[in-house]
């Protein structure tokens, strides 16, 4: 039998095609970000087989004229681009050659099937100048699950086509061990989305801690993320990965690893805080880190057994210079429920020696439609007022009743779900969530 | 023995984890296997872990027993019941086993850490400094805690030569910077110790406070207009602030203290 020769060619092309070896490596985690700054990201991807870390760039989606190239070839890509312009929408493609779209339960995109080989970020904008911000706060996410998922969806409902900006992870991102296989169904395969086109800032939690060592930075949660060791993202240099600050326009970051590092008050992590604290010139100074320094959810902040003091060690030793410092907000997650404080300041002892004479700065629920929203001094006044929000119910609530009884909280809910903050210059909003996607919860912040 | 163990693992069944949900369910899950699997070390090592971390020292030992009657070499055995000994006030125990742990695995840093710990808490600085050593070795990125921890074991002088050594490996780090600077201010360095001073203010974006320091580290060592200089920096740094911060209470208290303190040194 003789072929006609254009059918021959076609073969010919569908053999090579098909050659094992041939194809072009498949991308099984990401694009993710991270480290982002006005002028800098950094994007990180995994392949099936090891290829030149590139990343094409630019401001014009079919124009991705700049080109980046880390050293050497790897599986595991990581790329420093340098160089941006602040606030800027930026157009982005990773891999050496066009990449085949993973199959599905390898990238496992389930937020976004047919996932297309262009993303797209924006910049931070230059820090110290306000701009209406979106954050994502999920407390300890990584259950893998549909409850998981339920939150997830219902917060892309909610924003829509309003950008998040940023999202922070407070710990125990990935269920049960924090493994690499853990992060990669808890985490990359649940957001690939938001992972490629809004920078993540995580926390370490106990879960995550099972693999990883913060003492020598080594470990899964350490390989996986690429954060500022050196204050290159706004704040002081922490040196570790551990703990970090960084900004978004008029909004200063400091994340703390309650787990796994020193919490003594002479500890490096204590040294870093206070002076990362004096440094800064942000209107806004939120804190995030696993374990809450209230809690009567899954977790009792009372009880010292209870995950080794480390919440009674963020409350009586970190908390004091938190307000002393001026902090705003603090965010954390470990007990499975939302519990939100008061307006509160100077409360650093067990529950039954709360007093809401002495502690809270402003009565009231926060809320413009309810009791007036708080109301705080514009200008570095320590001990001025915060709110303290546990959000660790991300991935799942407690499947049985819980006290949620602390007299620190205005509002105590056994439900899943996430909060969303926005800060839009002087004002400071947080919403919370459930998987049914009510608004359980809301207050307010205004300086003036 | 067995039994005895057994017995002491169903005693040693703790009120304070069952009384976290998240904790009983991971115990559930490891209790399950074991009844799957009675004689898998891993499981055992694994429960004991969970109960290390939540404080329930007994718990613990009872699973690292049965796991090292299992398994005796099990990876990971030794260097958790080594951590757990360290723990629990037990150092020269702890020697042994983390002994064992870094014989099997000579590039286990954890375990190095671990044996540097032991090795200070049993008055050997030398031995501490050289596991320490290995361990930041084997690493690519050290905690400040860690060269704060191996700093601590060495007189000034060369504690000051680790910590330079290590902010030229990591950068320089608030928490080291402060350590160096306490130790040349012990050393009476005055001159060092404005250094690097200077060296920390240049890195923060508000160098009103450390111009502050600056005048109290000059005052001390009884340079008065060296003092009252940098005083007035600290003062022009405030001056310098956007409106909103200067006339907030914290810099209008700075502005206060600084202007005392030139006055009273002029």
């Amino acid at each position: 039998m003789k072929l006609p020769p254009l059918l021959l060619l076609l073969l010919l092309i569908a053999l090579v095609a098909a050659a094992p070896g041939q194809a072009a490596p498949a991308i099984v985690r990401g694009p993710y970000l991270q480290s982002a700054t006005p002028t800098s990201m950094v994007i990180r991807w995994r392949t099936d087989t090891t290829e030149a870390s590139v990343v094409s760039y630019g401001t014009v989606r079919n124009q991705l004229t700049s080109v980046v190239k880390a050293e050497g070839i790897s599986s595991e890509h990581i790329v420093y681009l340098g160089g941006l312009k602040p606030d800027t929408p930026y157009f982005y493609s990773v891999g050496s050659a066009p990449l085949a779209v993973a199959g599905k339960g390898k990238a496992g995109a389930e937020d976004a099937p047919g996932r297309p080989s262009t993303y797209a970020f924006t910049t931070p904008p230059v820090a110290g100048p306000a701009k209406p911000t979106r954050i994502w706060v999920l407390g300890d996410p990584g259950t893998k699950n549909d409850v998981q998922r339920a939150v997830r969806d219902v917060y892309q409902k909610f924003t829509g086509k309003r950008a998040t900006d940023l999202w922070l992870m407070l710990g125990d991102n990935a269920y049960p061990d924090g493994t690499d296989t853990d992060y990669q169904k808890a985490v990359f395969e649940m957001y690939p989305e938001t992972l490629r086109t809004s920078p993540l800032w995580p926390a370490l939690g106990n879960h995550d801690g099972k693999s990883a060592n913060s003492v020598t930075q080594s470990g899964v949660y350490y390989d996986i993320f690429t954060l500022p060791t050196r204050g290159e993202a706004g704040g002081l240099m922490s040196g570790t990965e551990a703990y970090y600050a960084f900004d978004y326009a008029n909004i200063h970051f400091v994340c703390l690893d309650s787990n796994d590092s020193d919490r003594s008050p002479n500890g490096a992590m204590m040294q870093w805080l206070k002076a990362d604290l004096a440094a800064t010139s942000r209107e806004w100074i939120i804190a995030f880190f696993h374990h809450p320094t209230y809690s009567k959810g899954t977790h009792d902040s009372d009880k010292d057994s209870d995950s080794g003091a480390r919440m009674n060690d963020m409350r009586a030793v970190f908390l004091p210079v938190l307000e002393q410092g001026g902090v705003d907000l603090v965010l954390t997650g470990h007990s499975h429920v939302y519990e939100r404080s008061w307006f509160i300041d100077g409360h650093y002892g067990k529950s039954d020696t709360f007093s809401a004479a002495a502690h809270t700065k402003q009565p009231g629920n926060g809320r413009a439609d309810g009791d007036g929203v708080y109301r705080k001094r514009r200008g570095r006044v320590p001990n001025a007022g915060e709110v303290s929000v546990v959000t660790g119910s991300a991935g799942h609530a407690s499947a049985k009743p819980v006290p949620l009884n602390h007299p620190v909280f205005v509002v105590a809910l056994n439900e899943a779900g996430s909060s969303v903050v926005d800060v839009d210059g002087l004002q400071l909003n947080l919403t919370f969530l459930n998987d049914q996607g009510e608004k359980r919860d809301w207050f307010s912040i205004v300086k003036e | 023995m067995r039994r005895r163990l057994l017995l002491t693992l169903l005693l040693a069944g703790s009120a304070g984890l069952r009384a976290h949900p998240e904790i009983e369910v991971a115990l559930q899950r490891l209790n399950a296997g074991i009844a799957a699997a009675p004689t898998d070390a891993a499981l055992y090592l694994e429960r004991g872990k969970l109960y290390a971390r939540h404080d329930e020292a007994t718990a613990a030992e009872a699973n690292y027993l049965l796991a090292a009657e299992l398994a005796p070499n099990l990876p990971g055995l030794a260097r958790a019941r080594g951590a757990l000994a360290l723990a629990t006030g037990q150092p020269a125990e702890a020697l042994e086993l983390l002994n064992r742990a870094v014989l099997r695995d000579p590039i286990d840093a954890t375990a190095r850490v671990f044996r540097g710990r032991v090795h200070a808490a049993l008055h050997d600085p030398r031995a501490a400094v050289a596991d320490f050593d290995a361990a930041i070795q084997l690493v690519p990125l050290t905690s400040p805690e860690l060269i704060l921890e191996r700093a601590a074991l060495l007189p000034a002088p060369e504690a000051l030569r680790s910590l330079d050594a290590a902010i030229e490996r990591l950068g320089p780090a608030i928490a080291l910077q402060l350590h160096a600077l306490a130790l040349e201010e012990s050393l009476g360095r005055t001159d060092a110790a404005l250094v690097r001073l200077d060296r920390i203010a240049t890195q923060s974006e508000r160098r009103e406070s450390w111009l502050k320091r600056r005048g109290d580290l000059l005052l001390r060592a009884g340079r008065i207009a060296e003092s009252r200089a940098a005083y007035a920096s600290a003062l022009a740094a405030v001056a310098s602030l956007p409106a909103w911060l200067r006339d907030s209470p914290e810099s209008v208290r700075l502005t206060a203290e600084l202007t005392l303190l030139s006055q009273k040194n002029s």
